[in-house]
């Protein structure tokens, strides 16, 4: 089957496919959790039920997707449960563990249902399906729903790279993580999201206000320095000096206000990017339902491994995380049920010596405290052996003899984090493979929290996985200078080069761009060698820094520096490396400002959508609300700031305060009209030659030519578009 | 004479110093400590406390202006928190909680032996006016 036959082409493909896998997942995963509710028992009728409807809808959907390989597998599985429901006699003890087994296997397939490979995993999870409710009988008698050849074994998925490209759907992009969402949690995000366009829109007006407020003073001071001076005859120095004074007073009265507003206007954006910050963290949050889910497959899957016989105990699956932590969870927590199954559990007979029920429980705790998410991993078994563990520590050759001897049981406990050495003498399958203890050390770390184990001999063992409540994760590009690693936020870093010692300058793509040498700056870097080079963008400005070695990109918590760091401008925040040590994140923008000195502090974002000429100040005066609104739009966005008067009156009142470079007026209006207005200001001397616009819904030969003596620049006909705006604008 | 009960007695180099328990937080081991380039020399570096970044810093400087020994991995430190700001100081040995005697401005422990009594709240200030003087004219 081709591509060709789906209505769809091949991206829609592509992401129908994505949002099956999703939604089987989270269906299979249904499944599987009922399963593990009824321990070994057969599940209810309604529960049997229940997922047959799951499996069935699985069936329609993967049908719609051209993944006829799952067709059959749900047709299968569907047909298992009927058969359950049928014959109570049909389950055995160990059919949920089979279950589970399959249930599992489908999830795996379903992340690489069009690779090479699948259809032989499709082959045997056939098998395990149909063996589920016929374990005594043979599978040949019901026809399956979608007949295949049966599938060669892939031995060598690189043997052929043809085959790749011929097989029956092709290959498909990497699966990605699907996050899902509420809608309602993104339709908050949405909202503050456009709140966060109004405030950019405000302080983008403030700062054009204070761009014409610093040409308004240097023409003030221009003045100031004709008076000084005395070389113009025009006027006698008094009269410009008073003329000076009073826009002197304008000016630093706009200046006030407008700082005033802009501190008003950039709480506003601190608390809509607040809300911003929390609407992502709620969107990235999910319960510790399914990694308690997972746990339990895991120690399903051990016991069965090792016949050790564990209850799971699971407290506070309401607990919510962070979505990128519970996956990075998932290999500790397997890690620390290794670790219980292989060394903390006792066989029966020793806990029935010691008076303990026979079969042992672990318990995985999560909950949430004042600053921290707390996973406790602990078993009821016979606790560390500190003795013993702090042998093997001198056995190994880690520590000295004097150190154990010194060192408390809380020292040797913290070793066996750091180390992850096994307190078993022989390293036996469990203990043997997998991510170690210390390994689980590592990944908590990167996660930026901490691991801490506490024992007490004959009781058990507790690892305490503490966890920041929200984690800030963030691609770096990471690198070293003097043997530090730093980072660089990866959204800025577009290339990597080399340097020539010495250089100043380095061509990347034909550009000639200036070169920071990080390594001196950071350390002590000689500049006698070639030295790797990271071409760092930001709001449009580019460098090439210099460093000792690229180490790459990583993905990394970001952590703010705190108040006594903060003013260290060069560092945007820090990061926690896996092995527990602080990395710094350098600010882009400053290293831009190095190189950059003349370079605005901070961009107005996409520089194609801000103003390339600023205008200068607007008056817009009119006496409908909607126009004045439509004009001010119009204006602002070509760079004007813009003020509105609702009448001629008020537009002459507006005038004693403030000069304005463009006036742009209706001619019919309650107070006083346009023509009466333009002809005021015209006797004013400073709007002698201002440039006024008229917006009219009339405009006669006799309005022509009164606006004409009246030296305005242009008549624009309403309705008023943005195009003849612009024209009348441009006219001379 | 005064008695100033609950101060912790620390030495750093051949100084003996004292601050009030209530301003100490924990009293630690420092990790990996990062150097912080282009920082001033009272800010000895940064460390990974519990998952947070935690400054570390040079009594010696803040008081005399002299550096004192690099802070390393593995040395002591007085996790300080004042002025809401968490920081630590690196000691070379923590001696024992104890009450001072203070008569007539000199501040002597039990034995009769001088020390000084630190003010958390001023150091902190102090590092932070060094801080931002280095960031605002850098060199």
């Amino acid at each position: 089957m081709s591509d060709g036959e789906f209505d769809f082409d091949a991206d829609e493909l592509a992401m129908l496919r994505q949002l099956f896998r999703s939604e089987a997942q989270d269906a299979l995963e249904t499944v599987t959790a009922r399963l593990l509710a009824g321990g070994s028992a057969r599940p209810s009728a309604e529960t049997l039920t229940e997922m047959m409807r799951v499996t069935h809808t699985l069936k329609g959907a993967a049908g719609t997707v051209g993944l006829p390989a799952m067709v059959d597998l749900s047709h299968r599985l569907e047909s298992a449960l009927a058969a359950l429901g049928r014959d109570p006699s049909v389950w055995k003890a160990e059919t949920a563990d089979r279950m589970v087994e399959v249930i599992d296997g489908l999830r795996e397939y379903l992340d690489h249902p069009t690779e090479p490979g699948a259809d032989a995993a499709a082959a045997e999870l056939r098998t395990q399906i149909d063996h589920i409710a016929r374990p005594n009988r043979r599978a040949e008698t019901e026809p399956p729903a979608f007949v295949e050849p049966p599938p060669e074994p892939v031995l060598d998925s690189t043997s052929d790279p043809a085959s790749d490209a011929t097989s029956d759907t092709g290959p498909l992009p990497e699966p990605k993580a699907w996050l899902h969402v509420e809608p309602e949690r993104v339709d908050a995000l949405m909202s503050s999201a456009g709140e966060l366009l109004f405030d950019r829109t405000r302080i983008e007006r403030r700062v054009q206000l204070l761009r014409t407020l610093a040409r308004d003073l240097a023409r003030t001071r221009q003045t100031l320095h004709e008076a000084i001076v005395d070389e113009t005859t025009a006027r006698p120095a008094k009269s410009l000096l008073v003329e000076a004074e009073n826009a002197l007073a304008g000016q630093a009265a706009l200046l006030s206000q407008t700082t005033a507003a802009l501190l008003d206007e950039i709480e506003a954006l601190r608390r809509t990017i607040g809300e911003v910050q929390r609407g992502l963290t709620r969107i990235r949050m999910e319960s510790a339902r399914s990694l308690m889910a997972h746990a339990a497959r895991t120690l399903r899957a051990l016991r069965r491994a090792t016949g050790v016989t564990v209850e799971l105990r699971t407290v506070g699956e309401a607990t919510e995380f962070d979505k990128a932590v519970a996956e990075h969870l998932v290999d500790p927590i397997t890690q620390l049920l290794r670790n219980a199954v292989a060394h903390g559990v006792e066989p029966p007979e020793e806990r029935a010596a010691h008076g303990k029920p026979p079969v042992a429980t672990i318990t995985i705790r999560a909950r949430q405290d004042a600053n921290a998410l707390v996973l406790e991993v602990s078993d009821d078994g016979r606790g560390i052996d500190t003795a013993a563990l702090s042998e093997r520590l001198v056995a190994t050759g880690r520590w000295s003899a004097a150190r154990a001897r010194l060192a408390s049981d809380a020292d040797v406990l913290a070793a066996l984090l750091d180390t992850g050495i096994s307190v078993r003498g022989e390293a036996d399958e469990l203990a043997g493979r997998g991510v170690g203890i210390g390994l689980v050390r590592q990944t908590i770390a990167k996660l930026g929290g901490e691991v801490k184990v506490s024992s007490t001999p004959g009781k058990g063992t507790t690892f305490t996985l503490r966890l920041p409540l929200s984690t800030a994760l963030a691609l770096a590009m990471l690198f070293k200078v003097d043997g530090q690693v730093y980072a660089i936020p990866n959204i800025h870093v577009v290339d990597t080069t080399l340097v020539e010692p010495h250089a100043t300058t380095a061509t990347v793509r034909h550009d000639v761009l200036p070169v920071l040498r990080l390594d001196q700056l950071l350390g002590h870097g000689a500049a006698t060698d070639k030295k790797p080079g990271i071409v760092v963008s930001f709001a449009g400005k580019s460098l090439v820094c210099t460093v000792d070695k690229i180490v790459g990109a990583r993905e990394i918590i970001i952590k703010p520096l705190g108040p006594l760091l903060a003013p260290l401008t060069l560092y945007a925040a820090a990061t926690i490396s896996g092995s527990g040590k602080v990395q710094l994140i350098l600010d882009p923008a400053q290293l831009v400002r190095r190189t950059h000195p003349d370079a605005p502090v901070t961009s107005l974002g996409d520089p194609g959508s801000v103003p390339v000429v600023l205008a200068g100040r607007a008056l817009v005066v009119d006496d409908s609300r909607a126009i004045r609104e439509a004009m001010t739009s119009m204006l602002g966005s070509e760079g004007w700031i813009v003020d509105v008067a609702e009448d001629g009156a008020r537009a002459l009142q507006m005038t004693r305060q403030l000069r304005y470079d463009l006036v742009v007026t209706d001619l019919e209006m309650p107070a006083l009209g346009g023509f009466e207005l333009i002809a005021r200001l015209r006797k004013d001397e400073r709007f002698r030659t201002t440039p006024v616009v008229i917006i009219t819904s009339r405009a006669s030969p006799e309005h022509r030519r009164r606006a004409r003596e009246l030296g305005v620049r242009a008549l624009v006909a309403k309705p008023i578009t943005r195009r003849k705006l612009l024209e009348a604008l441009a006219a001379r | 004479m005064t008695e100033l009960r609950n101060v912790i007695v620390f030495t750093v180099g051949a100084a003996r110093y004292a601050v009030e328990l209530r301003w100490v937080r924990e009293v630690v081991s420092l990790g990996f400590v990062t150097n912080v380039p282009t920082a001033p020399p009272a800010l000895g570096g940064v460390c990974n406390l519990h998952g947070a970044i935690l400054p570390v810093l040079d009594v010696n400087v803040l008081l005399d202006g002299v550096p004192g020994l690099p802070a390393r991995q593995g040395d002591g430190a007085l996790v300080i928190e004042a002025e809401g700001i968490v920081c630590a100081l690196r000691v070379d040995q923590v001696d024992h909680v104890a009450s001072l005697y203070e008569t007539a401005g000199a501040v002597t422990d039990a034995t009769g032996r001088p020390l000084v009594l630190l003010d958390p709240a001023r150091l902190i200030r102090r590092a932070l006016e060094l801080v931002t003087a280095l960031a605002e004219h850098p060199t």
